[in-house]
């Protein structure tokens, strides 16, 4: 018809709120959440305020096992007061205020394991490297494989990093020295991942005489942190934008 | 050298040993979980029913998830030895317990076993089985002095509404 055609007004634009989103999956660092156990929670409790504390004060970045840090602490008997060392997180332990991570580096062809803890006043500064994640939890098989995989270059440049992207993992298998080992890796118990198994086949079948298919199904065991988690995000949200 | 003293200490141990093994003790629990989804109340040594007891909320929980969940699924099958209690499991039990939040199951002492070793016995049920109760709830007698206090003044209020 001759009248023109009637406005439609332009569609409304989708707003995608990227920090809502990533608060979504934000990390929690394993040693806030509890052990289970007959202790009281207001000793966690007051862990917690201590630990936030020290959080204001000094940045401890997300990490996990397998991330290459650089750590400085304070060392009175160094010429300038400090001590740098870097390498590869094998394992985080503890729980509350007195949790560790060790790193791992070879330095000269001696491997070196050095245990920090997160929250001692002695460490000044704690850098991310290279961030990847592995397979396993815990990587203290690599005192067991070929020392090409714990050299990290004492010098190496942090590697950038988008925010919002994912962590990525490495499914890097690991060669290891001959038998024997610290631990016999191959057992189901460790559940490891991240080796490349070059033993003969009747070796790995025996090894899993030792494997205990009925764990997995023992409810009792199971410890179901997501409400805990949930609570311990809340108040360390309230905490840190006080 | 005290050895009785220091072999009964088990300290923070929550899980007690049954049977011949640990594997032994999960088959054990198993068939009374079984059992009691069969039969909603079964009787047997108070050992094995209060360690069966937490199996068997946690089971109810996971069938709570509903059958479409995998783990759900693969949680019943291993602990339900007979296959069509799984179907009973996820549309009687689950729906049934679906308002309460925890503690489906009843725990009751019995006299001794008969036999040698007089071991002592309890009865186990789902809350909302559809036997006769095993405890009757009994008023309180009308001899105590509340009871005939509250007795005279429901006479009093009659005589007074009455005429």
């Amino acid at each position: 018809d001759g009248k023109p055609p009637k406005f439609q007004p332009p569609p409304k634009p989708v707003i995608i709120d990227r920090k809502t989103q990533k608060e979504e999956r934000r990390f929690l660092s394993p040693e806030f959440i509890p052990p289970r156990g007959r202790t009281d929670p207001l000793k966690y409790y007051i862990e917690r305020k201590d630990m936030i504390q020290r959080r204001k004060v000094f940045n401890i970045p997300e990490f996990y096992v397998g991330h290459v840090l650089a750590v400085t602490t304070a060392d009175p008997y160094a010429s300038d007061k400090s001590n740098r060392f870097v390498g590869i997180c094998i394992q985080r332990g503890g729980k509350g205020l007195g949790a560790t991570f060790v790193l791992r580096n070879v330095i000269e062809d001696q491997g070196v394991e050095i245990c920090y803890e997160l929250y001692s006043p002695r460490i000044q500064a704690i850098e991310v490297l290279k961030l990847e994640k592995r397979l396993d939890e815990n990587l203290m098989y690599l005192r067991d494989a070929l020392p090409e995989y714990s050299t990290f270059d004492v010098n190496m440049k942090p590697v950038s990093r988008m925010d919002h992207e994912e962590i990525p993992v490495n499914k890097l298998q690991v060669r290891m020295k001959p038998k024997p080992w610290s631990k016999r890796w191959e057992r189901p118990k460790y559940n490891i991942k991240g080796i490349k198994f070059e033993l003969p086949e009747h070796k790995m079948k025996a090894a899993q005489k030792w494997s205990q298919p009925w764990l997995e199904f023992d409810l009792l065991r199971e410890y179901d942190t997501s409400k805990i988690e949930e609570k311990i995000r809340k108040e360390l949200r309230e905490e840190l934008e006080k | 050298m005290r050895l009785s003293v220091a072999a009964a200490i088990s300290h923070g141990r929550v899980y007690r040993r049954l049977g011949l093994s640990p594997q032994s003790r999960l088959d054990l629990l198993r068939n009374l979980v079984t059992a009691l989804v069969r039969h909603e109340r079964i009787e047997t040594p108070w050992a094995r029913a209060d360690e069966m007891r937490g199996y068997a909320e946690r089971l109810i929980d996971y069938a709570k998830r509903g059958d479409t969940d995998e783990r759900a699924m693969r949680m019943a099958d291993f602990w339900l030895t007979e296959k069509d209690l799984i179907h009973k499991l996820f549309k009687v039990l689950a729906p049934r317990f679906q308002p309460h939040p925890g503690s489906y199951t009843r725990l009751l002492q019995i006299p001794s076993r008969d036999g040698l070793d007089r071991a002592k016995m309890a009865v186990i049920e789902l809350k909302g089985n559809p036997l006769p109760p095993l405890v009757r709830p009994r008023r309180d007698s009308d001899r105590t002095l509340l009871n005939q206090l509250l007795k005279g003044y429901r006479q009093d209020a009659r005589r007074a509404a009455a005429p």
